[in-house]
């Protein structure tokens, strides 16, 4: 059966509705050039997911926090008049160690204080290092290419002497990352806690990454700039296919019908074809390489593609009628090493009207606990949560689980990570534009990496670039 | 509060183990620096000097430059250098908080956490 397809044309064509393309797009239009958003989802946001629960709370399922010096996001909050609220820590923390349970003070678990303090000496050896990476090109750090041979791992095996702190510091960067350190090539690691302002700063509640949250979810943020570009934005319009010259581009996507599923191949939908001079792929590089080319892209940018996988995370929600672990002085902060969910935090709305802790499920915890099914995955979370709040823990009103990595338009998160060697060898590739064909999205954030933030700062980086290579070409304008 | 004595007190305690961990010392390396202390709640104000990996005596003297401030209050200070005190609970709740250039402020915090975790 023939069917109708649907032509639109416009200047730019933006793949992807995250922060990052929404910011793109946004930017683009400001300066008054026709735009176009393709988003897969039903919904725009991305990594981004504010929902509600069966029982009717309201959850960020993915990205929601907001910390020191992430500007963009700050000011974007500010414009849309999105409020914000302290991350709760009055308290202490858990931590579950061996089958024991202590509580800490402060930064990292302090039941073996001499493996705390090698941890906190070899975090501040690590972000010292970090310092030393130029962001914008990490492959051009001296010793790139020996930094980018070894893992993350290999560089924490050697310099930590404490087994404490060596699993301490591993729960960090499953939780920062997605990935265990053995996945994670030592260049990348630097650069990214180099673009966040070190480790320290990126596992810090107060002052650190983890500060704010949003009143009403951060998808808010999404939507508000969704709103501005109004019917811009298609939803429900996978993207199959680029056809690309040198100045023009032409990206076929299935035009969904609401409700239906964009995933599922036996979908309704009608052929979409959106012709524009410029393209903005605003997706991980692991997305971006399951859409056809016309041509194929350059093997160099596809290589880097295939060497950028996306980190695996579980956020498990677990709600309550009330935040009664901070009744005993808890913050909700968890550190099990070696368990399922190995760090959790305090989630509760601002008002405290229900309580709530959100708990990430990453790297091969992730992996091993989708094999073993969600009963012993509820099991081990509902375990974990009463060893360290206690039997009430055990009952809460609702458990809800995002699986970042069987989300079809993400199939992973929080961001994607760089293998030993693809940073030196391809990382040129990450944001080089390919003829009309230009890279956002968090990855290629050179500040704030894998954060909300560095989404929005590389999509207006793109948009620039794009400005930029319009009015370069268009003659025809004043 | 704490007087300008009884800091100095703590500190010399908080000197001779710092000066004696070997950990610390490496985390001090090539890091010659002016940090400055200042008190909220009583107005003192006070400096030491790391160099060549060891800490100084106090110096309640004028202070002419420094690479760091740390501020907070007498009471706080006191604790931290008798080793009572968390400092990284401080920074968190912004109880103490630190001035100064990136590198010198992740080291200072660092470096005051290893004091405490060590003592």
């Amino acid at each position: 059966m023939a069917m109708a397809v649907e032509e639109r044309e416009c200047e730019v064509v933006v793949v992807g509705a995250g922060f990052s393309g929404l910011a793109a797009a946004r930017q683009l239009h400001r300066h008054g050039v026709d735009v176009l958003v393709l988003e897969a989802r039903h919904r725009v946001g991305g990594r981004s997911f504010t929902d509600r629960t069966p029982a009717g709370f309201t959850i960020d399922r993915g990205g929601q926090w907001m910390g020191p010096t992430q500007d963009h996001l700050a000011d974007l909050a500010a414009e849309l008049g999105v409020a914000t609220f302290p991350t709760y820590t009055s308290g202490q923390g858990v931590e579950l160690r061996d089958g024991e349970r202590h509580t800490y003070a402060g930064l990292i678990p302090t039941s073996d204080p001499h493996g705390a303090a090698d941890g906190i000496a070899a975090m501040l050896d690590l972000d010292l290092a970090a310092l030393e990476i130029p962001l914008d090109a990490p492959w051009e750090t001296p010793d790139a290419a020996s930094l980018d041979a070894q893992t993350l791992a290999t560089w924490l095996d050697t310099h930590l002497e404490s087994p404490s702190a060596r699993d301490v510091l591993e729960v960090a960067v499953k939780a920062i990352f997605g990935t265990g350190s053995g996945e994670l090539s030592l260049l990348f690691a630097l650069f990214y806690l180099g673009a966040g302002g070190g480790l320290t700063n990126l596992a810090r509640t107060t002052g650190g990454a983890q500060e704010g949250r949003f009143d009403g979810g951060s998808q808010q943020l999404a939507q508000g700039m969704a709103a501005e570009l109004a019917e811009r934005v298609v939803l429900g319009a996978p993207v199959q296919a680029v056809a690309y010259g040198p100045e023009h581009v032409t990206v076929t996507a299935r035009l969904v019908t609401a409700g239906a599923d964009p995933a599922d191949p036996e979908a309704p939908h009608e052929p979409l074809r959106v012709r524009a001079r410029r393209a903005i792929l605003a997706l991980a590089p692991a997305l971006c390489s399951r859409i056809a080319y016309t041509p194929p892209l350059p093997g160099n940018r596809d290589q880097l593609s295939q060497r950028m996988p996306m980190g695996a995370v579980v956020k498990v929600h677990a709600i309550y009628d009330a935040p009664f672990w901070r009744d005993d002085g808890l913050n909700g902060q968890i550190v099990a090493p070696r368990s399922v969910m190995e760090s959790t935090f305090d989630n509760s709305p601002e008002d405290g009207s229900h309580g709530a802790i959100a708990g990430f499920i990453a790297g091969d915890d992730c992996r091993r606990m989708e094999e073993a099914g969600p009963g012993a995955r509820h099991a081990a979370i509902l375990d974990e949560l009463e060893a360290a709040f206690g039997a009430k823990a055990r009952t809460p009103l609702e458990l809800v689980e995002q699986q970042w990595c069987a989300e079809p338009f993400t199939r992973g998160g929080p961001v994607a990570v760089s293998a030993p060697g693809a940073l030196t060898a391809l990382g040129p590739a990450l944001r080089r534009p390919v003829g009309p064909l230009h890279w956002a999205g968090t990855e290629t954030a050179t500040k704030w990496c894998g954060y909300l933030d560095g989404a929005l700062s590389a999509g207006r980086r793109a948009a620039d670039e794009v400005h930029a290579a319009l009015k370069g070409t268009d003659v025809g304008h004043p | 509060m704490a007087t300008l004595e009884e800091l100095g007190e703590a500190y010399a305690e908080w000197r001779g183990r710092s000066n004696g961990n070997p950990r610390l010392t490496k985390m001090v390396r090539g890091w010659d620096r002016v940090i400055q202390f200042r008190t909220t709640d009583n107005g003192l104000g006070f400096s030491m000097r790391v160099e060549n990996q060891q800490l100084s005596e106090l110096d309640t003297g004028p202070i002419e430059e420094c690479d760091v401030v740390v501020t907070g209050t007498s009471e706080d200070f006191c604790d931290m250098f008798w080793g009572d005190l968390n400092p990284s609970e401080k920074y968190m709740s912004g109880e103490i908080t630190l001035q100064g250039s990136q590198e010198d402020v992740m080291r200072i915090d660092a470096i005051s956490m290893v004091a405490f975790l060590d003592a």
